[in-house]
């Protein structure tokens, strides 16, 4: 070989490892910003906390003043008062606004007996201040002017310092807080794609299944069923947000028979039950494929039914893979958006409902990162949520599918 | 011999319930097989109804086809798509450029070029970039796409608005379609017929002379199946495109760093309310959105006709 076509075959391999490489660069591209963004902000309590932040007011049940020692470990920008045992700590949320948060709460502080100070039936009911909570006010009772004052952003106090120093100089006693809850947590999203998975489920499932029966163990073969394996072929190829169109006109006037008006949850789990179809009918095909004529033959010869043949011998044999489809479906909910920003809404909604509009995580990221200052922090905790979820799912499709195939095998 | 019996009214019974059956499994077939046609003529009734007479605020056909401004801040609004489809057609074809000779790079890489042990490790980084979410891709594209586009732009001494750009979206679609191609010319090369690899060997080709010019091009077909779908990809994808486009109310871009708007990106703006022209014109979009992917596709399957030698059938 002449050493101008070995040059040539060296460049060659080298342009298949290049390309290659390219891509290994890509994701551990994508895993490394996901993971180093998000990271840090992903904890349990952004797991299981509502997205909007509630307002509270809570007085504390006895307010007189104490003596508290500066714990070792608080942080050097945290104010702590001496006096009643808590600490602030200034903080810029990512909407770039000035807050405060109480960082730190000592043991016997005021702040660990409060009630509900706000108006309602729940006047009264305990409260339990937790840290971590954004404190517009603090109301006290002042020496100075000898009756109820406010303290903080609510009063004329801008910082953490200037706050804590007016409690300290002008405090007779502790009244109360008005404070907000966190917030920009999850919660409702994750029940909102969980109801939206079983949902989506249950509808997709059973007509899927059916229909790929009918079409490898009942039709007939001719032009007809060709034609209506193509014409369900060809759903795979239509963008998911014409979907999302085709619930707002189609499958919006099925879900108005259930009496829903707007945008739903069931809306978007029939929306995506249609987007589901080709996936679950191919693989519920590829496993019916494998199922050996034999064990039909036996059954029929044994005098049963073709229906008890389905139900008893043919699908119980199908189950990796319609489990495979399984999977395969709720890793395509998890990540849909485009579909769902139509037929859910984008709205996030801490307490979801069927009948109601909702945000699946994905669809919360797009909420999070399009609004006025888009929420990389929240928007990469989530992305983690969902990348260690379709990985869990992708690897149990490859176990399954493993098994399914050495069924089989003879 | 004695024979058994078999009740008649057994075997009725099984009949029945056989034909019962098997017309709830057609009838399921047939829901899953309607769905494509409802979609079309559901979409395309409410896509159509806005430029009909009756209707409040009518728009101009003619102008909405070929008119290149998309303001629906102005009174009256003003909607035409020609810019629009241009800049689609730009940004996926230039994704599609981008991404299709690596990933058939790739693919043979994975088949044919990779050592055995390595083989599993590569199919599992196409199969990861295959799962991840679209808007996964999104959020990446936003916080550090843009940031590569914006350092690039300022090195060429232009300036971004943040990094929102036509670059982007072509980089972002380019990444999103590549496991796309890949996945299917994995499976085509993988399947041409070893004797066609041994003829070309034995007629004194070196393996990575066969592999380039006779694996390859009796793969084409699994290819631009492949490209097909990629593209469909491309032209489909919305969320992720809409955190990274820019949404410019003029056009075309020409421009790799200006702001762009492609189909989806306009379906998803400024979406608020579910009734009204500025609601109704999105359904308008869909259908030349997929009058865009249908004229694609037969494009492609001319081209491919055109291409290459050796066939696999």
């Amino acid at each position: 070989m002449s050493s101008r076509r070995k040059f040539a075959d060296a460049v060659r391999t080298a342009v298949t490892w290049l390309s290659t490489s390219i891509s290994v660069f890509v994701l551990a591209a994508i895993f490394v910003f996901v993971f180093s963004r998000g990271w840090k902000t992903l904890n349990w309590e952004i797991l299981t906390s509502d997205y909007h932040p509630k307002n509270i007011m809570a007085n504390v049940v006895d307010g007189e003043p104490g003596q508290f020692a500066r714990p070792d470990d608080l942080p050097a920008d945290a104010v702590f008062s001496e006096r009643y045992g808590f600490a602030l700590t200034d903080a810029v949320d990512h909407q770039k606004e000035k807050q405060m948060v109480l960082t730190y709460i000592a043991d016997d502080s005021p702040l660990t007996a409060a009630v509900n100070a706000a108006s309602g039936p729940t006047r009264g009911d305990p409260i339990t201040i937790t840290e971590d909570v954004q404190i517009q006010r603090i109301d006290y009772m002042s020496i100075e002017r000898g009756r109820k004052s406010p303290a903080g952003f609510m009063g004329s106090q801008q910082t953490a310092a200037e706050t804590i120093e007016r409690l300290e100089a002008d405090g007779e006693s502790l009244i109360g807080f008005y404070y907000q809850s966190a917030g920009g947590g999850m919660m409702g999203s994750l029940l909102a794609t969980l109801m939206l998975i079983g949902l989506t489920l249950a509808i997709a499932l059973p007509l899927g299944v059916s229909a790929a029966v009918y079409l490898h163990e009942l039709a007939p073969k001719n032009r007809v069923t060709a034609i209506l394996r193509s014409l369900i072929e060809m759903l795979s190829g239509v963008p998911s947000i014409v979907f999302g169109l085709m619930g707002m006109t189609l499958l919006f006037s099925v879900t108005a028979l259930f009496g829903i008006t707007t945008q739903s949850i069931l809306l978007g789990a029939m929306t995506l039950a249609v987007i589901l179809f080709p996936v679950i009918i191919r693989q519920t095909e590829e496993a019916l494929l494998v199922v050996p004529d034999g064990l039909r033959m036996a059954s029929l010869s044994l005098g049963s039914s073709r229906t008890q043949m389905i139900f008893r011998v043919i699908l119980p044999n199908a189950v990796p893979g319609i489990l495979t489809a399984t999977l395969l479906s709720i890793s395509r909910v998890i990540g849909e958006s485009a579909a769902l920003i139509y037929t859910m809404g984008v709205a996030i909604n801490d307490k979801p409902e069927i009948g109601r509009g909702g945000t699946t995580l994905a669809v919360q990221i797009w909420t999070v990162m399009t609004g006025e200052q888009p929420n990389f922090e929240l928007a990469t905790a989530i992305s983690i949520v969902i990348l260690i979820i379709v990985l869990i799912l992708n690897v149990s499709v490859k176990l399954v599918s493993a098994r399914l195939n050495r069924k089989w095998r003879t | 011999m004695k024979t058994l019996p078999i009740r008649t009214s057994y075997l009725r019974r099984k009949k029945i319930i056989d034909l019962a059956a098997r017309a709830i499994f057609l009838l399921a077939g047939l829901i899953a097989a309607a769905m494509i046609v409802l979609i079309f003529v559901f979409v395309a009734g409410r896509g159509i109804q806005v430029f009909l007479p009756g209707y409040a605020n009518a728009q101009n056909l003619g102008e909405f086809l070929t008119g290149m401004r998309w303001r629906p801040d102005l009174s009256p609004p003003v909607y035409s798509v020609l810019f629009i489809v241009i800049n689609t057609v730009i940004t996926a074809f230039g994704a599609a450029v981008l991404a299709f000779p690596v990933s058939v790079m790739t693919a043979l890489f994975i088949v044919k070029v990779a050592p055995k042990s390595l083989r599993l490790f590569f199919t599992t980084v196409v199969e990861i970039l295959a799962a991840i979410p679209s808007v996964v891709y999104g959020v990446f594209a936003a916080g550090s796409i843009t940031r590569l586009v914006s350092g690039l732009a300022a090195a060429f001494g232009y300036t971004t608005y943040g990094g929102s750009s036509m670059l982007a979206v072509i980089l972002l679609l380019a990444i999103m379609i590549f496991p796309t191609i890949t996945s299917l010319a994995i499976v085509s090369i993988a399947s041409v017929d070893r004797n066609l690899e041994l003829g070309s060997l034995a007629l004194g080709a070196s393996q990575m002379e066969t592999n380039f010019k006779v694996v390859l091009s009796a793969a084409k077909s699994g290819i631009f199946a492949g490209l097909i779908l990629g593209l469909g990809r491309a032209f489909g994808e919305a969320t992720a495109v809409s955190m990274v486009a820019g949404n410019k109310m003029f056009g075309p871009t020409f421009n790799l760093f200006d702001t762009t708007r492609t189909l989806t990106t306009t379906m998803l703006s400024g979406l608020s309310e579910t009734a009204g022209v500025d609601y109704d014109i999105r359904f308008s979009i869909g259908v030349v959105l997929m009058i865009v992917i249908l004229i694609t596709n037969l494009l492609i399957r001319y081209v491919k006709k055109h291409i290459g030698g050796v066939t696999n059938e």
